[in-house]
């Protein structure tokens, strides 16, 4: 191998190692910035979930922003206690910024099943460590609080199922992906959290049933 | 050089890994999430992006002559995309209708679909549709649910075929009643989990799987806004009473011979049935007619008479058994009408009868261990259990049918079941096997709930259950259809029905006759003879001893009413139905296939097939499957959401990152350690 050679390929390899490590740091902000962006938009509707409350008329995050807040979830007690703000529409876009209800469902709290769709890697990672027993409030705009109950914590498949949304109780339902630590975000496998909403009084009171097998 | 091109490649394909594979994924997922609900999408595999190409729109055409309809349903599959599309459809039709036509339209000509055995026609299909020849199929399913197919429909061009039926219209509770089905309640077949999350159903999924040959994502069934319109010339015959359509807002139009009555908006809430009623103007008219028509040698006649509705006797004392549906496909407006028509229907019970209700869904539970006598106190707990009941859970009605039908019965009551259920199970067949063979002296009446029940299984299990059957679809209907059902299960039926047809004629029946008859019920008798049939026909019953007679005259009718049809079709449906209860499905099923292709109608065995000879689409990419959603009914468990893309790229990137920063630390790495490797000597 001639001198000339072993430095057109020294340069190369040069180039090669400068072009890898460039692309590495794009990639690396560009990874780093979804979950800032996620907390960063978090402050910023809630700032603009006070100032809805203190103003009493709709209030946007940032002037441009095509959605808003309409309630305010906090999943776990005490200190373990995570309080997100869950936005209107779950398009992918709002995802990026919150939890989001989907407004072909019921307001959380009401009559009816209400589900609210976030990231399994930025706002939902804390419903990994859900089960049955946890209690999740919500707060709505009028400054109401539902308190719900797990009931029931499972992975489905979406491409095989659908969530029902006329039920005959007052549900939560709180999806994100899964599994939680997959790299590929494409994956159609979904973690499923149903909440039902305490009631002030007992359930209505059973009916002695007899039962065969 | 070898490492120097090597190190390019790996360069390349770095850049390619890194800069758009992040992006093709996130644009993918945005395509699902962003796409309005009302359309449908299909991948083609898990890694393609997502097409939705194909746009159906239904329109169907209704000519009511005298009792007999003849029902078009024209289904136009537009093809928005670039590709060539294969279109899919599945579609609920009348439980009883004999379908014998399919009409394709291309331009200003029209191919007509030709009537063959099932695997004939497919491989007639599958022919054509590799030869870039248009095609078209429609298939049976289930006795109410059929899918039609449409290959090679060129890009941004619009496929158009027309599916005829015949059905009959009996005068039933003091009404005419045309039932155009436009939803399927998706069927529960059991074993499947079902919960606050719903499966789709398996049996359809299986079906389309098959047909596509791949996995597609069974988006089928879905709340969908679908586009119909709909057209009806009613002319009964005689002066019409009242007209009404029972859940879709309608224009009436006089007519020469009746009304015209017409629905076409652009998006016909598709998600409940179309479901019209008249009346005679007149009371005092008989409703009964005897037709005739003379095709090919034969005379194929029908009689439709009902039972003198108000039957009136003493009422025996009753043992009622009710059973309710309370699984996850009643949830929502399903189960309150399913607890108001308990209610009603325990409220009407008399001191002398006694009851029981049987609740089910994955499991069931009893009110009372055995029947008990109707009190204030067995009442209140009545009335607390039927406010306790929610919908959830799967359909499991084996073990509480069975439960119904085997306790002992005493002689001196009157046993009756009541079921009330929207009848969405896929195991239909075994069911009403379970009915026939246990059936004894019990009788089964079928209450139908919500939008788009059942019909099929309802209707079948009140027939094996020797009842009858009642549709409440809507809560202000519950009072009404709850006291048509009362007046049947509170006044004697008709039995030892006979008919005696003109100069003792011996005749071939479609169908044995029934043999109980309940207040408003029809009687519809379809026969083959021999002679032409003219003069009376004579029909005859005990009502608790009671002698009751009915005289109708024979109308001759045209060779084009389609009565054949109708004899073959309600013969087919007594072959199956004995293939059902465990007859011999060999000589059975020969038997089918020969009605079928003799009177020219779709079975379970026979499709209807039609291909064209000009090959359209001479080479290049014979394209993609696609399938247009069909409606879901309203207010059930079907109002559903899909779920959001839940998971950002951010490890994709990081990951990606890592990568080439590890591969630029071993590039630099192999950079010093080159002179070293050179200094050596040769």
């Amino acid at each position: 191998m001639s001198v000339g050679a072993s430095r057109r390929v020294d340069s190369m390899l040069k180039a090669a190692a400068v072009a890898a490590f460039a692309a590495g740091v794009v990639c690396l902000a560009a990874g780093a910035w979804i979950p800032i962006k996620a907390w960063a938009a978090q402050l910023l509707i809630d700032a603009a979930w006070r100032r809805e409350h203190t103003l009493s008329r709709i209030a946007v995050p940032w002037p441009w922003a095509d959605t808003r807040p309409v309630a305010k979830l906090t999943v776990g007690e005490g200190t373990a206690a995570t309080t997100l703000i869950v936005l209107e529409g779950s398009s992918g876009r709002n995802l990026a910024f919150g939890p989001v209800h989907d407004v072909a469902s019921v307001a959380p709290g009401a009559l009816g099943n209400s589900v609210i769709e976030g990231h399994r890697d930025t706002h939902f990672k804390v419903l990994h460590t859900a089960k049955a027993g946890d209690r999740i409030s919500v707060e709505a705009l009028d400054g109401s609080r539902s308190v719900f109950v797990v009931t029931d914590v499972r992975i489905v498949d979406s491409r095989r199922t659908r969530i029902v949304l006329d039920t005959n109780a007052a549900l939560l339902t709180l999806v994100t992906c899964y599994p939680f630590d997959a790299i590929n975000p494409g994956g159609p496998l979904r973690w499923l959290v149903t909440a039902e909403r305490l009631r002030s009084k007992p359930a209505v009171a059973s009916v002695a049933t007899s039962r065969d097998t | 050089m070898n490492l120097r091109s090597f190190l390019v490649s790996l360069l390349w394909a770095l850049l390619l890994v890194v800069c758009t594979s992040p992006q093709r994924l996130v644009f993918a997922a945005n395509a699902i999430e962003d796409t309005p609900s009302g359309t449908l999408y299909l991948r083609r595999s898990a890694q393609e992006p997502v097409t939705e190409a194909l746009r159906l729109a239904t329109r169907m055409q209704v000519q009511v002559t005298g009792n007999v309809a003849r029902v078009h349903v024209q289904q136009e599959f537009s093809n928005t995309g670039e590709d060539w599309v294969e279109g899919l459809y599945v579609f609920p039709l009348s439980k009883d209708g004999a379908v014998d036509e399919l009409l394709m339209r291309i331009g200003e000509r029209t191919i007509r679909g030709e009537v063959q055995e099932k695997a004939k026609a497919q491989a007639l299909y599958n022919d054509a549709r590799a030869e870039g020849r248009r095609a078209s199929i429609v298939e049976q399913e289930r006795p109410n649910l059929f899918t039609s197919a449409v290959a090679n429909i060129a890009p941004h061009t619009t496929a158009t075929i027309e599916i005829t039926y015949l059905e009959t219209l009996p005068f039933r509770d003091g009404r005419y009643t045309l039932n155009l089905p436009l939803a399927i309640t998706p069927r529960y077949t059991p074993g499947a989990p079902q919960d606050a999350t719903a499966e789709m159903p398996a049996a359809t999924a299986a079906i389309m799987n098959a047909a596509l040959g791949t996995s597609a994502t069974p988006e089928r069934v879905k709340a969908v806004r679908q586009r119909v319109s709909i057209e009806i010339d009613l002319e009964p015959g005689f002066a019409l009473g009242e007209v009404s359509s029972l859940h879709h807002a309608v224009e009436t139009q006089s007519a020469p011979s009746g009304k015209r009555v017409l629905l076409h908006t652009d998006d016909a809430p598709a998600d409940r049935d179309f479901e019209l009623t008249w009346t005679q103007a007149s009371e005092k008219e008989v409703a009964g007619a005897a037709f005739a028509e003379r095709i090919g040698g034969e005379t194929f006649a029908l009689l439709m008479l009902s039972t003198p509705r108000q039957m009136d006797e003493a009422v025996p004392a009753r043992e009622v058994t009710f059973i309710i549906d309370t699984s996850g496909s009643m949830q929502g407006p399903s189960i309150e009408q399913a607890r108001a028509a308990l209610s009603m229907g325990i409220g009407r019970l008399k001191q002398s009868d006694r009851f029981n209700v049987i609740r089910f869904a994955s499991d069931y539970s009893k009110l009372f261990s055995s029947p008990q006598p109707v009190t204030d106190k067995s009442r209140a707990l009545a009335s607390g259990f039927v406010a306790g009941l929610s919908a959830n859970g799967g359909t499991e009605m084996r073990a509480p049918l069975e439960i119904a039908l085997s306790g002992p019965s005493d002689p001196e009551l009157l046993q009756q079941i009541i079921f009330i259920t929207d009848g969405s199970v896929g195991n239909e067949a075994e069911l009403i096997k379970l009915i026939h063979d246990k059936i004894g002296e019990k009788r089964l009446f079928t209450v139908g709930i919500g939008a788009a029940p059942n019909a099929y299984f309802l209707g079948e299990a009140a027939i094996a259950g020797r009842g009858s059957y009642t549709f409440i679809a809507e809560r202000d209907q519950v009072g009404a259809r709850m006291r048509d059902l009362f007046a049947k299960l509170e006044h004697p039926a008709l039995i030892d029905l006979k008919v005696q047809w003109p100069k003792g004629m011996s005749v071939d029946l479609a169908a044995p006759l029934p043999m109980d008859l309940y207040s408003g019920d029809p009687i519809v008798v379809l026969a083959r003879m021999p002679e032409i049939a003219s003069g009376e026909v004579v029909l005859s019953g005990l009502v608790r001893g009671t002698q009751w007679t009915q005289r109708l005259p024979v109308t001759s009718v045209g060779d084009a009413s389609g009565l054949s049809k109708l004899w073959a079709r309600e013969r087919i449906g007594t072959l199956s139905r004995q293939m059902h209860f465990g007859g011999d499905a060999e000589p059975l099923k020969a038997a089918i296939v020969e009605l079928a292709l003799k009177h020219h109608v779709v079975t379970e065995f026979t499709s209807l097939v039609a291909v064209d000879d000009e090959v359209v689409r001479s080479a290049g990419s014979p394209g993609h499957v696609e399938q247009a959603a069909t409606s879901a009914p309203v207010g059930g468990a079907w109002a559903t959401v899909g779920f959001a893309k839940t998971a950002t790229s951010a490890e994709v990137w990081l990951c990606a990152g890592l990568v080439c920063l590890g591969l630029s630390l071993l590039l630099t790495y192999a950079r010093f350690r080159r002179p070293a490797l050179e200094s050596r000597p040769a």
